[in-house]
């Protein structure tokens, strides 16, 4: 690499000194070349910033969110998310991961589905057997009255539990899951990963629901 | 800060940012905030509090970015450059000349080798010093500098060819 690269970059990146920075300017007043390189950099430099910046006001993926909170979220219903289901998922994780040739780590419960996302759209209306990127399983309601929802997720390659708060779903339980790992047809809940239906037994009060239950719990827009 | 992981979630922008400008598409680049983020939280008693999370979260993204790498040229994998980029400023507010040009950027970074690409995007996209980068990277700052040199030359060479 030349030195003239070398000052052209340093000048550009605010790596010189300000006395540097001033002698490099007076050179540049007096070399149109070297002030068309400085332009040429810059411009490359600015095209590197609209190429990658608008990444950071994308919605973060669920699934990221939920791994980076795997490690402080404690189950908040300790005795739903029974230690045989966070051992079934933690298996289930690991085969997963080999087939898919890439490390899917079941991740933990407790974060708060965001709206506006399709799997929030999806808890919100979708109905069992429905197609789509994000299908629903099973519902139902736990001990506490809240309506719950199975998930499937292909967006957020993930598959799991959801429950309704009074403003929002939120995770209960959620594994790796895989467009590609689910047959070609399907009954509710058929392709619920074991993990997922541990989690649902642990949480069930009474019986699924049926899909007339379903269909009048979200057009009652799941009030308790 | 002494528990790492709440600034991790307010890292993770950041880290997608990261990834985007290494991998070759959106998907593959979640994939890798995703492995860094699961080391990071593995290897989390090995972060000293008072030191930068971020830099640290870099690096292990970095040894997670090049393990991958030797992964997938070991499963035969061929990263073709014209595939690069479809998913760079996927943001649906951008214009089409934007979305072009953050293309051809994408496939010329596709092209450059990865120790280049690194220097890269740590400097021009993440804003690092040549410090930071260097500290990021366990390299020299000459070292840096040097790929960050090439690096650069050769990306402008593409762009300005390709734009003719």
């Amino acid at each position: 690499m030349t030195e003239r690269l070398e000052q052209v970059m340093a000048y550009l990146d605010g790596e010189l000194d300000a006395a540097a920075r001033k002698a490099f300017e007076a050179d540049m007043a007096a070399d149109p070349e070297l002030a068309a390189e400085v332009a040429a950099h810059r411009g490359l430099a600015d095209s590197l910033k609209a190429a990658y910046d608008p990444v950071i006001d994308e919605p973060v993926p669920l699934r990221l969110t939920l791994a980076a909170q795997a490690a402080n979220d404690a189950p908040r219903r300790g005795r739903l998310m029974t230690w045989a289901a966070m051992a079934a998922s933690l298996v289930l994780g690991v085969l997963v991961g080999r087939m898919a040739l890439a490390p899917q780590a079941p991740v933990a419960v407790g974060g708060q589905v965001p709206a506006r996302t399709q799997l929030a759209q999806a808890l919100d209306h979708g109905l069992a057997a429905e197609p789509g990127v994000v299908r629903i399983g099973l519902t139902f309601r736990d001990a506490g009255g809240r309506y719950c929802r199975t998930f499937q997720s292909g967006p957020d390659k993930l598959a799991g539990l959801a429950c309704r708060d009074a403003k929002a779903w939120r995770i209960e339980t959620a594994t790796a899951w895989t467009l590609a790992a689910t047959p070609t047809y399907r009954t509710a809940g058929s392709d619920t990963p074991p993990a997922v239906l541990a989690a649902v037994d642990g949480a069930l009060s009474g019986q699924v629901f049926d899909a007339a239950q379903e269909r009048a719990a979200r057009d009652g827009g799941w009030k308790p | 800060m002494d528990r790492p992981e709440a600034a991790i979630v307010e890292l993770l922008p950041r880290l997608r940012r990261l990834a985007r400008a290494l991998s070759r598409d959106a998907a593959d680049a979640d994939d890798l905030v995703q492995l860094t983020v699961e080391r990071a939280l593995v290897h989390r008693g090995q972060w000293r509090p008072g030191t930068r999370l971020d830099s640290w979260m870099f690096r292990i993204m970095k040894n997670a970015w090049i393990d991958e790498g030797r992964a997938r040229t070991r499963r035969g994998a061929v990263i073709s450059p014209e595939d690069a980029g479809l998913d760079a400023a996927s943001d649906g507010s951008a214009d089409m000349e934007t979305r072009l040009e953050a293309q051809a950027v994408a496939r010329a970074m596709a092209r450059l080798p990865d120790d280049q690409r690194l220097a890269v995007t740590l400097v021009l996209v993440e804003g690092l010093s040549y410090k930071e980068a260097a500290d990021v990277l366990e390299v020299p700052q000459g070292t840096l500098t040097s790929r960050l040199g090439r690096g650069r030359a050769a990306l402008l060479a593409e762009l300005q060819e390709g734009a003719q």
